[in-house]
């Protein structure tokens, strides 16, 4: 795993999210394509504003989770926002 | 029939009407025959219309599309409809205030052409001044605040220049750099021998690109389009025909992708004459080649024809005289010898420049033959 502390993810300048009415679910616009998120992508991303880290994201989403439970979500946030920066839509 | 895919999406060619002059330029060979633009009411409409079909992307391109002088309007629009709106344009049309009524309309992002490094090679290749004027609205564009995808077309004159190339795009402050090797449609099919490159200098352009990738990452990506003839793959063209994908001409007709009007008896609808789900759903032109029906062998039966879905059917007309044929870019193709001769047929020709008296010319010499 690449991800940093430092890290304050954030949508890249030419990426947008916009709720799509007929699939019902967040999509990431970008000039070549678009991409998908489920439930737990959206909610991550739309926590991405440059300003929160990613333990702080974690925190957020992990209100009500042991200690076991929140490193899985941890686990699974880094993961996530390691493949969407791989795609070049965050930064 | 089969149910139509959700389109996602629109490449609105607003005009054919273009300042440059470009030797690879992807209009059709005959554009001077082209009549009627669609008016700002009509295009409105289609927008809208695309929108709920299920389009999330837009792409206003021409010609150049900064010659209508509703392009404000167009993009509030647009934006209306919560399209994300590109604008493809040569820039050379642009100045600060325009930016500025662009960004206000809420357009999403800028794709701006140039043809190369040096400003004598870039001329050339656009048969105009302009280079110089080019770069400056690049540095305007960035100072607007709009993100910024830098496209250069990439053959014989300019592939020497991919490192310069890359240097510049970093310098201007671009996201995004696309070195499209040329696709060999329309004018750039006119200009194949003069544009192709060699092997020696694919294969060189291709891992330079490829060592750049990775250097830049996170700053500037790159995206390195294959030359077809080189890349020896077909490639999956438009993510298959009338799936997600729909091409509107200056005047209309709906098309899978902007070159389809080269395959002979293929009727294209026109968003004058009914509605855009009508015609994507039901127009024999976008029917023509969806699904894998119409495929023959080797795609018939092929493991990869839901990866590649059999290659483009332009390039199986012009190769192999068929659409239905599988594209004679793949090795598996009964075809593909034409490919092998083409790629060594590099050749100094003189240019082809894209303008209405070449089309005049080249438009009765394909009526003639």
């Amino acid at each position: 795993m690449s991800t940093d502390d430092a890290w304050r993810p954030r949508l890249v300048a030419r990426a947008r999210l916009k709720f799509d009415p007929i699939a019902k679910q967040e999509l990431i616009l970008f000039p070549e394509a678009a991409l998908a998120l489920n439930e737990t992508g959206a909610a991550i991303v739309r926590l991405c504003d440059g300003a929160r880290s990613i333990d702080e994201i974690v925190d957020l989403l992990s209100k009500n989770y042991d200690n076991a439970e929140r490193d899985a979500l941890m686990r699974e946030v880094m993961d996530f926002l390691d493949t969407i920066r791989a795609r070049g839509l965050l930064q | 029939m089969i149910e139509p895919p959700r389109p996602y999406t629109l490449v609105a060619e607003l005009t054919y009407r273009c300042p440059l002059r470009c030797v690879y330029c992807s209009n059709p060979v005959d554009f001077h025959r082209s009549r009627t633009e669609l008016s700002t009411d009509e295009w409105r409409r289609v927008f809208s219309e695309a929108a709920e079909l299920g389009v999330v992307q837009l792409h206003l391109s021409g010609g150049e599309p900064v010659l209508r002088d509703d392009l404000v309007e167009l993009i509030q629009h647009a934006r209306a409809c919560d399209l994300y709106t590109n604008l493809i344009t040569g820039g050379t049309l642009l100045d600060e205030d325009k930016l500025r009524r662009f960004r206000e309309a809420g357009l999403d992002h800028i794709q701006l052409s140039i043809q190369g490094a040096a400003r004598e090679i870039a001329e050339t290749i656009a048969g105009v001044r302009s280079h110089r004027k080019k770069l400056d609205v690049a540095r305007l564009i960035r100072e607007a605040g709009f993100p910024l995808t830098l496209n250069v077309v990439i053959h014989r004159l300019n592939i020497a220049e991919v490192p310069e190339l890359i240097a510049l795009a970093s310098r201007l402050g671009a996201d995004r750099l696309e070195l499209a090797n040329t696709q060999f449609y329309a004018w750039a099919a006119e200009n194949r021998r003069a544009l192709m490159p060699t092997r020696e200098q694919y294969d060189r352009a291709e891992e330079i690109a490829r060592e750049a990738t990775a250097k830049y990452r996170g700053t500037l990506e790159i995206a390195f389009v294959q030359n077809d003839y080189l890349s020896g793959e077909p490639k999956p063209c438009m993510g298959g025909w009338g799936r997600s994908y729909m091409c509107i001409n200056p005047t209309g007709e709906v098309m899978p992708c902007h070159a389809a009007a080269v395959i002979p008896g293929l009727r294209f609808d026109s968003v004058r004459d009914g509605a855009l789900g009508k015609i994507w759903r039901d127009s024999p032109a976008m029917n023509a080649f969806r699904g894998d029906d119409w495929m023959m062998e080797p795609c018939a039966s092929c493991a990869r024809k839901e990866i590649d879905f059999g290659g483009c059917r332009c390039q199986a007309f012009m190769l192999a005289g068929n659409a239905a044929e599988a594209d004679p870019i793949c090795r598996l193709s009964p075809h593909h010898g034409i490919v092998e001769s083409m790629r060594n047929s590099a050749a100094d020709d003189p240019l082809i420049y894209r303008d209405t008296k070449a089309s005049r010319e080249l438009s009765k010499s394909i009526r003639s033959s």
